[in-house]
């Protein structure tokens, strides 16, 4: 096997000459059957980016585009504001137009069927995905193309593959091109790795210096464009009392793994790479065995390592199935339909070292077990040797052992027993390392869960190793069957051949699906097994909420709410206690799960409420002044007497969800349960973990001082019936993916709503129009976010994402008072999930985006007219100049300061209210997260300035920079109002 | 937030264990020794700690070391020595552009950043760029000739 990858890392590209590209893709390309398709680039317009500092080189090759420039930030500036187009239909190019017969429709109502004579049919269809999933983690992927070498750095889990693309697109030979930072050797699993790999690459030749592109998620929508890359359908006839006899297994896809990216965009379709005869063949013996090639297409992309990986899942996952069909087990059924004898005595031997067992499947009693699912699994592959010598090739058997968490879809390999026989005797030492190495590298693309908050903080360990769920695995190897007629048996020591390769892993994916479909139940048909697909599968017991009929209620409600406190009481349902548990283990739940945990509580920004006014996190304690009384924020930590430590999952759940504390006790709204139920389960169960881990504070919540009839918790019941809606989040087929998961967010646990949209009488958000239409919350105005901003240049898509990723946006000025936290949080989010809010949010906004320069030109307009001081109000323009316009005034030469954005363009100016501006003149603006590079920090000036001078300032900032708006209304009183009260945060 | 910071001031690598929010100003004078910026308001409103950050002018106490991760600061110790001042603070000498001296910090690194963005600035320039600097002793008008001075606009035979 090809192996560019290297063991020892060398430096990478000396940062002087490092550069960062940033690439756009087509709006739309597939790759379908061999064939690409994509619109092509029809204009591009260089003069678009011309005035960007940075930029170095805007990188066209067919429909292939790149910005590249001296930092990340310019080259993403740069792609957002390059103007092209692309052509309006996708053409399919002409180059591929291979003639691929469309896929057969796959019935899975008719996959078993009853042919005649009594005798049944088995049909089924396994599918290969080209890229398993976007990467592992996010990082950068560098490459410095040389006129003689090309050295790339990227976690590739083909090192082999890539060499041979990339010397194919970019015109080296394999010899010149070093991979580091991937696997060794090729291992079951592709990844935009390569891809990533390849742009940069094919930019750094384009360049004449190093490139580095970002790796992350926002790779994911190759993997669903590039969709399959082999399907292989089987079936079989037989009957329960002579067993299978016909069998026909054809492979549908004369393509079996698609080529870089950057190869299908720059050459407008595939180049014939390596003509390889199909090897597919009949393995057991079934009576009449037929195995279907694909048609030849010269335009085929040939991947030789995956291909016995592809047919290995599909077969042994079909005789999985058949001998399950006919109710025998599945290891005797393989070792009876076996010619070759010495691969029976492998299988005996493995069978035995793993003391198998003929099992029922565990699925098919999964309802009574806890949330582990046990399960094995058995996978036989054979290949010949390189000379296509079956006898001499590599026959290997496993049996894996796993763990399915049923909550969270965690997959967990525990133990493999593996045997192998290549032939001659081999160095188990090194098979076992190699297997190790190969696990590890292997299955984590496998087996890890595909977006969202799964892949986040999966941490490295401190030597450069990724960090691994439940690995390393247990490896127990079965020496081989004496073979005495198979050539000399070497002694260890270094000359012993190390054989293994060929065919080491081909049924490593097998064995986890068959273990898979004895742990659940459910059968996997295409890798990868990803938590999210186990957990979609696996449709956990949804936890029964007594949810009354809601418009019985509701009218009901309308009745009671006239009648005594006593009738009501009587009249909801009564919500009881749940028993408290001592507190769990803290190693109960994985590093991993904590981890996601931490970043679900950032995105829910529990601390902002939940914070002492000393600082200490999560421990509770904060005052909330509300229309009703005065509520305290409780206690997060897992202390057994004053936090959460007795709390089981299912209180936790309830409260989150229902707004019920664990004792029964109605939680008032202000904690944001209306939002949190939107809660996918598995964050729920991730943030519980997270929670629980933390150190134990003893800090006990000072009583509710509600005004009656407020006081009488009970009450709460009617308010949810009346306004809760505890149902999940329910993603809207109409909207893109990226609304949805931006609705899950904000909606769910962003609870953005939660501030941004005003309360009726009863303290419930309003709907409908309101939705989003501004609120003020505990002394701060959250404005409005949908169609009635007063923002003097109008919010944009990318202009909030600016906001909520680096805490400020040029035309808008910065992130102060509770929103500061918030963007505080919004740092520990992948990119794409911040950018899914920013497009959730701007799509509240009706208006029609304005273009980029007219935004400009009416943020210059402001600006001009603010240039110029009133002389109405003395007064005012004093306290200005002496205490703000040394920071806030633009001068001709360039200071540093956090002030970067004028005043003209301040939201809180143009706003009906002068709540914000009055807080922040007082209180200043203290940012925590201190590292964003646009964040604010601003003195408070409670201590230097009069009530008086505050007054005239507010009132002269407003006549200055409001644009004409009218003068606020009481100043003075406010001011007086905040100086007294400080408020929360 | 305690996090580890590196700081670069006049040239060298500072590791700083310190809370984000804490004040440029008080690790230049209390952790660093570096006594040229003075505290004067404590609100950016006087200009009397004014330091360089990346050749701009930036008040050091209103500035949290968390904001400058990556930055290089400059202070007055950092621009010239006794023996070989800075031809800016060499001007201010020459034009006895002090009477208490407490602003001067101020006035010396705003010279500095204007100077170096407008090597030949006008009068009016001058005033405006050290507008927010406020001197309450009222040599302003050697201030500006010292600012002259530096910038080559203005010759000995004014002086002496």
């Amino acid at each position: 096997m090809v192996s560019g990858a290297k063991a020892v890392r060398p430096k990478y590209p000396s940062a002087d000459t490092l550069l960062y590209a940033e690439v756009i893709r087509p709006p739309e390309y597939r790759l379908r059957n061999g064939l690409f398709t994509c619109r092509a680039l029809a204009a591009v317009d260089e003069n678009s980016v011309a005035q960007i500092k940075g930029l170095v080189q805007l990188v066209v090759r067919g429909n292939f585009v790149a910005l590249v420039a001296r930092d990340i930030q310019s080259a993403r500036l740069a792609a957002r504001k390059l103007a092209l187009v692309w052509a309006d239909e996708a053409a399919a190019d002409a180059a591929a137009s291979s003639s691929s017969r469309a896929p057969a429709a796959c019935n899975a109502e008719s996959a078993l069927a009853e042919v005649a004579d009594g005798r049944q049919r088995t049909a089924r269809t396994y599918g290969w995905p080209n890229r398993l999933r976007w990467g592992n983690r996010p990082g950068w992927v560098m490459a410095d193309a040389r006129p003689d070498c090309l050295q790339v750095w990227a976690p590739s889990q083909t090192p082999g593959l890539l060499q041979r693309d990339l010397a194919a697109l970019l015109s080296y030979d394999t010899k010149q091109i070093e991979i580091f930072d991937g696997s060794r050797s090729d291992g079951v699993a592709r990844s935009c790795a390569d891809d990533a790999a390849a742009d940069a690459a094919l930019l750094s030749q384009a360049v004449g210096q190093p490139v580095a592109v970002w790796l992350s998620p926002a790779y994911q929508p190759v993997v669903a464009a590039l969709g399959q890359a082999q399907r292989i359908d089987a079936t079989a006839c037989w009957s329960p009392a002579t067993g299978v006899d016909e069998f026909e297994y054809q492979l549908q896809s004369a393509a079996n793994s698609a080529p870089v990216l950057a190869m299908l965009l720059v050459n407008g379709g595939l180049q014939p790479l390596q003509a390889v005869g199909a090897n597919a063949r009949a393995l057991y013996d079934f009576g009449q065995s037929k195995v279907r090639q694909p048609g030849a297409s010269t335009q085929a992309y040939r991947a030789p390592a995956q291909a016995p990986l592809q047919d290995t899942f599909a077969r042994e996952s079909f005789v999985d199935e058949l001998a399950r069909d006919l109710g025998a087990d599945p290891v005797a059924f393989r070792r009876d339909h076996l010619t070759d004898a010495r691969g029976r005595a492998l299988i005996d031997s493995v069978a035995q070292q793993a003391q198998w067992t003929p099992e029922p499947d565990h699925g098919l009693a999964a309802a009574e077990q806890g949330d582990i699912l046990r399960g094995r699994g058995f996978a036989y592959a054979h290949s010949p040797a390189d000379n296509g010598d079956a006898e001499q090739g590599t026959r290997s058997a496993w049996v894996a052992d796993i763990e399915v968490n049923r909550v969270t879809g965690e997959v967990l390999l525990n133990r493999i027993v593996v045997g192998q026989d290549s032939g001659a005797a081999i160095d188990q030492e090194a098979l076992r390392e190699q297997l190790q190495r190969e696990m590890l590298e292997g299955n984590e693309p496998l087996l890890l869960g595909q977006e969202g908050f799964d892949q986040w903080g999966r941490a490295e360990a401190p030597d450069g190793t990724p960090a691994m769920a439940g690995l390393p695995v247990a490896i127990d190897l079965v020496a081989p069957p004496a073979t005495p007629a198979s050539g000399p048996v070497a002694k260890p020591g270094a000359s012993m051949p190390l054989r293994y390769d060929a065919g080491v892993l081909h049924p490593a994916v097998a064995v986890i699906a068959n273990a898979l479909y004895n742990a659940t139940g459910i059968r996997f048909r295409e890798p990868p097994f990803a938590a999210d697909r186990i957990r979609a599968e696996l449709a956990p017991v949804k936890r029964q909420y007594a949810a009354p009929d809601k418009s019985r209620w509701r009218s009901l409600a309308t009745v009671a709410v006239a009648s005594s406190v006593g009738v009501l009481a009587i009249a909801w349902p009564w919500k009881g206690a749940i028993e408290p548990i001592s507190r769990p283990a803290a190693n109960l739940y994985s590093a991993a799960t904590i981890e996601r945990g931490r970043l679900v509580a950032a995105a829910g920004d529990c601390v902002v409420c939940h914070t002492d006014l000393e600082g200490a996190e999560n421990v509770g304690g904060r005052a909330f002044d509300t229309p009703f009384g005065t509520l305290y924020s409780t206690n997060l930590t897992p202390d057994e007497d004053t936090g959460i430590g007795r709390w089981s999952f299912e209180a936790f759940d309830r409260a989150m969800r229902q707004g019920i504390s664990r004792d029964g006790r109605n939680l008032y709204p202000a904690f944001p349960y209306t939002a949190f139920a939107k809660i996918s389960e598995s964050d729920m169960q991730a943030l519980y973990a997270y929670l629980m881990a933390q150190p134990a504070v003893r800090s006990e919540t000072p009583q509710p001082e509600m005004s009656f009839p407020f006081s009488y918790r009970p009450l709460m019941a009617g308010w949810n019936t009346l306004f809760h809606d505890p149902s999940p989040f329910q993603p809207d087929p109409a909207r893109s993916e990226l609304w949805n998961r931006g609705a899950y967010l904000a909606e769910g646990l962003g609870h953005c709503s939660a501030c941004h949209t005003p309360r009726n009488a009863m303290g419930a958000e309003k709907s409908g129009a309101d939705y989003f239409s501004g609120a003020l919350v505990d002394g701060w105005e959250a404005p409005a976010l949908n169609s009635l901003s007063k923002a003097p240049v109008p919010w944009t898509e990318d202009a909030l994402y600016d906001y909520l990723r680096f805490g400020a946006s040029d035309m808008h000025g910065v992130a102060a008072g509770p929103m500061a936290p918030v963007v505080a949080g919004l740092a520990e989010l992948p990119e794409q999930d911040v950018r899914a809010i920013a497009h959730y949010v701007a799509s509240y906004s009706n208006a029609e985006p304005a273009p980029e320069t007219a935004l400009q030109a009416q943020a210059e307009l402001l600006k001009s007219r603010a240039a110029v001081s009133p002389s109405a109000l003395d007064a005012g323009q004093r306290v200005y100049e002496a205490a703000c316009a040394a920071c806030h005034t633009e001068s001709d030469f360039p200071s540093f300061t956090d002030a970067q954005t004028s005043l003209a363009l301040n939201s809180n100016l143009h706003s009906s209210t002068p709540d914000n501006v009055i807080q922040t003149i007082l209180y200043g603006v203290q940012a925590k997260q201190l590292e964003l590079p646009n964040i604010g920090a601003m003195p408070g000036f409670k201590d230097s300035l009069s009530d008086q001078q505050i007054t005239s300032l507010v009132e002269y900032l407003r006549l200055r920079f409001g644009a004409g708006q009218p003068g606020w209304q009481d100043i003075a009183g406010k001011v007086a109002h905040y100086r007294a009260h400080a408020g929360t945060h | 937030m305690k996090t580890p910071l590196t700081l670069t001031v006049n040239d060298r690598t500072h590791v700083l264990d310190l809370p984000a929010q804490t004040p440029l100003l008080y690790v230049l004078r209390n952790d660093l020794e570096l006594n040229g910026p003075k505290f004067g308001c404590g609100l950016g409103e006087c200009g009397a700690c004014t330091v360089l950050v990346d050749g701009m002018a930036a008040r050091a106490c209103v500035l949290p070391i968390g904001r400058l991760a990556g930055r290089r600061v400059t202070t007055l110790e950092g621009l010239g020595t006794l023996e070989h001042p800075d031809p800016v603070q060499e001007a201010f000498i020459l034009e006895q552009a002090a009477q208490c001296g407490y602003c001067l910090n101020g006035m010396i690194m705003t010279t500095k950043a204007l100077l170096m963005h407008c090597p030949s600035p006008t009068e009016a320039q001058i005033k405006a760029a050290l507008k927010h600097n406020l001197c309450r002793c009222g040599t302003h008008v050697e201030i500006v000739r010292a600012v002259q001075r530096a910038a080559g606009l203005r010759q000995d035979e004014d002086t002496l």
